[in-house]
């Protein structure tokens, strides 16, 4: 019998931490001031769009740079449903990731058409599509965008100490909802298979129709969530306009610099990623444009010495995942397995099963 | 080319020397410290079963494996640890397994980068239509569109063209039918006897040993028989073959 | 009301000379290759005010300037390539596309930060204003068709380079099939970057001629990107002529659909693209 490694009691004690950030997340109304609860907010959504490009670029293969589409339309249609048709937030909230969506069937069906390398920039245009036509939309304020009607804010509490911590009670829900159920989906046979097919190009011809299933359902998958965190963010926001509510930049550059840097392909990863995130924009916001490049520059350099990210750093030492995707028993290490200098791109399983 | 084909240009006439070469593909291990030698005018076969670690050797003679332990020596010139351009300009040409060829390209645009990359030298295109005449008919043909045996004849000539002094050929007879493979076997000894030392990687082991000097026998990527056909017997080959 | 049509579709031709300009190194990157390079817009954009400067601190004529961006553009085109992109080469399409989309942020932030975010021009002498008056109401800009014909000079030039001579032949090759490529002992490494380089010089062309004729900034470097894209579509992946057809749907939808108002230019070149691409998905001119 082997004996269990010097470093076995880093699972509990990273487990034991993310334990404790859920009740801290948990206690947040009670411990926290208005303005560190909106920040906590930012960090639920910005979470569950990490959360969701990351099953699509790191499980499903589907490299999009236009997935602030849906958190725009999201965005737009909470608004509608709101303010227009008269639902309560609530409703008009789950409705806004409904119609996110309706639309992602038939943005499917364009950039599903588009080769790998392509779809990425396939992905962008159909963003770019829709972010304009949302600046026709005349009821919506065209290009320069509406505030929210008072009534419609004053719905969710009378006192801003009140109706911070109801959004921030509904981001929660919607994050919690969002990492419980594409966890389960990730260890789910759908999951495992995609796992599998990204660690291991052998074989890949013979699941092709499952794998075009399961690509598929991640991409319908990611939508609902990315409308429910548009919906959010608009509450927080209190408005609409296109060029914020499709925001590229807050909605998929900070989200994929957020991935690569955390560790694509991996559970932890996005959140790590968004942790550290938050962390340092503290104290680069400050810095201007250069907070950009220096995103820009980690995460290229992330791809180049390490593409698993801050958590494949922290894999070396750690001997299992936090988060269990796969069925597979912690892997044991080899000798050399994790520092084998030839093999640390992509496509190398994480986790080694003995063999 | 000065001296006769026969007569060697270093010291014992040993043209390759390859000395306790290992092969590594990550954690696997292809090859285990290999011993060869190859002379001027010489035709080497290696026999070996699926797997044998055939293609391994070639491929590292020519810098195209990851990871190798051992030397390669190339007239006394450690090629270890160049890159492949710098080999096959040296002197060194392999006609890959599964040929490899450029199928948008030309049969002449083909043969024209194995002329590209190689070494100044005899071997012109004449040379090799007079070898391959049928390529000559083709040579504005897209490579794709010729038949398996024109594309092996393609594959030889454009490492023909480089003009090597060590041609290496990786089952050249795959999947082609006995008369072109006769054809192309045919050829094998003429280039010999401009002196190039060639080493023939096969599977069929009366094929190989038909046209050779001498053979080794790779087993699991130890060599477990060499020496010269006409001094040993079928069985004995066989025994080793199969490693029983 | 005919030739004021005419006209309006003739404009959309010549500014589509533009774009096709624009998409023809991302065709290479493309068809060579086999990956869009996310920067590429951004690249053409940095190299805008970069002759910018070269005029602006020196006082150059743009056109001394643009052809002195032109080694440059080469030289950092080849670097580019072989120290960055050929390390993520093959390994898979997300790190490529997260090496390039990291870059292009760089890049925009690096302007901005250098430049600020002012909107910029290359002031061109009044060559951007000259036009020539065929009659009947069709009158087409000097510059424009300077483009225009410099586009067509171009695809015609890269066909022949690729096609005709023995670099073409050695990049075809690579691009056939890499790891046969080096097996015969063709430096792949090098020449991808030589075709980068090549890219890299047309990239240099249309920042001159974008630099004089439109307004830029440094976040216009997306925008390129997605016209280029949907050129080089269009036209089907990897045709260079296709892409200089391509372009020009572009610009004349844009400038049919600025025609109805003016707010709808962008839209109406973008909803065009998804149109056709839905119905020909592999291109007006595949390449087989
Ligand atoms: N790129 C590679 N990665 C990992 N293992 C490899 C690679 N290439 C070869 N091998 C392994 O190395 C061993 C030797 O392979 P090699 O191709 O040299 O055999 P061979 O003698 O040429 O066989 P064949 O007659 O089938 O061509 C085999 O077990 C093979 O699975
Ligand atoms: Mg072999």
């Amino acid at each position: 019998m082997p004996k269990a490694p010097f470093n076995a009691w880093l699972v509990p004690a990273g487990r034991l931490l993310l334990l404790l950030g859920l009740c801290f997340l948990i206690a947040g109304p009670w411990v926290c001031s208005i303005p560190q609860l909106q920040l906590l907010t930012q960090f639920l959504s910005l979470l569950v769009i990490a959360i969701m490009w990351n099953l699509l670029a790191g499980y499903a293969d589907i490299v999009s740079v236009g997935q602030h589409a849906f958190v725009g339309i999201g965005a737009y249609a909470f608004f509608g449903f709101a303010v227009f048709a008269g639902f309560s937030p609530y409703l008009a909230l789950l409705a806004g990731g409904a119609t996110a969506l309706v639309f992602a069937v038939p943005v499917m069906l364009i950039i599903f058409r588009l080769r790998a390398a392509y779809l990425a920039v396939g992905s962008w245009v159909v963003a770019e599509t829709l972010m304009l036509g949302a600046g026709k939309l005349t009821a919506f304020g065209g290009g320069s965008g509406v505030s929210m009607p008072v009534s419609v804010v004053r719905s969710l509490g009378v006192q801003p100490a009140l109706r911070y911590s109801h959004i921030y009670w509904l981001a929660l829900a919607v994050a919690a909802v969002a990492l419980a159920t594409t966890w389960l989906l990730m260890r789910s046979r759908i999951g495992l298979g995609l796992t599998a097919m990204r660690d291991n190009e052998e074989g890949a011809g013979s699941v092709g129709v499952n794998l075009i299933r399961s690509r598929i359902l991640c991409f319908l998958w990611t939508a609902p969530f990315l409308g429910l965190a548009g919906g959010i963010i608009t509450l927080q926001k209190l408005r609409v306009a296109p060029p914020a509510s499709f925001s590229i930049t807050d909605w998929t550059v900070y989200v994929i610099f957020i991935v690569v840097i955390g560790g694509i392909g991996s559970f932890e990863g996005p959140i790590i990623g968004t942790v550290v995130f938050f962390l340092i924009r503290q104290y680069l916001a400050e810095i201007g444009v250069w907070h950009f490049i220096i995103l820009g520059m980690l995460s290229i350099g992330v791809i180049m010495v390490e593409p698993r990210g801050l958590w494949g750093i922290l894999r070396r030492v750690v001997p299992g995942d936090l988060i269990p995707v796969s069925h597979r028993p912690p892997a044991r290490p080899l000798a050399g397995s994790d520092s084998a200098p030839s093999g640390t791109h992509l496509k190398e399983p994480h986790s080694t099963p003995a063999g | 080319m000065a001296g006769r084909p026969a007569v060697a240009p270093t010291g014992n006439g040993t043209l390759l020397a390859v000395e306790k070469l290992s092969v590594f593909y990550g954690q696997f291990r292809a090859l285990f410290g290999v011993d060869l030698e190859v002379r001027a005018g010489e035709i080497v076969s290696i026999i070996g079963a699926n797997g044998a670690g055939k293609s391994s050797l070639l491929k590292a003679i020519v810098g195209q494996v990851g990871r190798t332990e051992g030397r390669i020596l190339l007239e006394g010139a450690d090629l270890t640890a160049l890159p492949t351009a710098e080999i096959v300009g040296g002197g060194v040409a392999l006609v890959p397994e599964g040929r490899r060829l450029f199928p948008s390209l030309t049969v002449e645009e083909n043969l024209h980068i194995g002329w590209e990359v190689g070494r100044q030298g005899e071997i012109g295109f004449d040379e090799v239509y007079r070898y391959f005449p049928i390529l000559k008919e083709r040579r504005r043909q897209k490579t794709r569109e010729l038949s398996g045996g024109q594309q092996q004849m393609v594959a030889v000539g454009r490492a023909l063209l480089a003009n090597p002094r060590l041609l290496l050929c990786d089952e050249i007879s795959l999947g082609l039918a006995p008369v072109v493979i006769n054809e192309l076997y045919e050829i094998i000894p003429a280039i010999r006897d401009r002196g190039i030392g060639i080493v023939v990687v096969e599977q069929d082991i009366t094929r190989s040993l038909a046209v050779a000097d001498r053979f080794y026998c790779l087993l699991e990527g130890r060599v477990n028989l060499t020496g010269r056909p006409q001094d040993t017997t079928r069985e004995i080959v066989a025994q080793h073959y199969f490693g029983v | 009301m005919f030739f004021s049509w005419a006209n309006q579709i003739l404009q959309g031709v010549l500014v589509g000379g533009l774009y096709a300009m624009f998409a023809m190194g991302l065709s290479l990157s493309v068809g060579i290759m086999r990956f869009v390079n996310i920067a590429h817009g951004d690249l053409i954009v940095l190299v805008s005010f970069l002759i910018l400067s070269l005029t602006q601190a020196f006082g150059l004529d743009p056109i001394l300037a643009v052809l002195i961006t032109l080694p440059l553009a080469f030289l950092g085109g080849y670097l580019l390539q072989r120290y960055l992109l050929q390390r993520v080469i093959g390994e898979g399409v997300l790190p490529i596309i997260l090496v390039t989309f990291g870059l292009s942020i760089i890049i925009q932030n690096g302007l901005l930060g250098t430049y600020g975010a002012d909107t910029r021009k290359v002031a061109g002498g009044g060559i951007e204003t000259a036009t020539l008056m065929l009659g009947k109401g069709i009158n087409v800009g000097v510059l424009p068709l300077a483009i225009f014909v410099t586009a067509m000079v171009m695809v015609a030039g890269l066909d022949l380079l690729l096609y005709r001579t023995r670099m073409g032949a050695r990049i075809r090759a690579v691009s056939d099939d890499v790891s046969s490529a080096n097996l015969v002992g063709l430096p792949s490494a090098h020449i991808y970057a030589i075709a980068m380089g090549i890219v890299g010089v047309t990239v240099a062309i249309s920042a001159g001629f974008m630099s004089v004729w439109t307004n830029f900034d440094p976040t216009s470097g997306p925008s390129r990107l997605i016209t280029a894209f949907e050129a080089v579509v269009l036209g089907g992946l990897g045709s260079l002529w296709g892409t200089l057809i391509g372009g020009i749907v572009l610009g004349v939808a844009q400038t049919l659909g600025a025609q109805f108002d003016a707010a709808w230019q962008v839209l109406a070149g973008h909803i065009v693209f998804l149109i056709i691409f839905m119905l020909r998905p592999q291109g007006l001119f595949p390449r087989n």
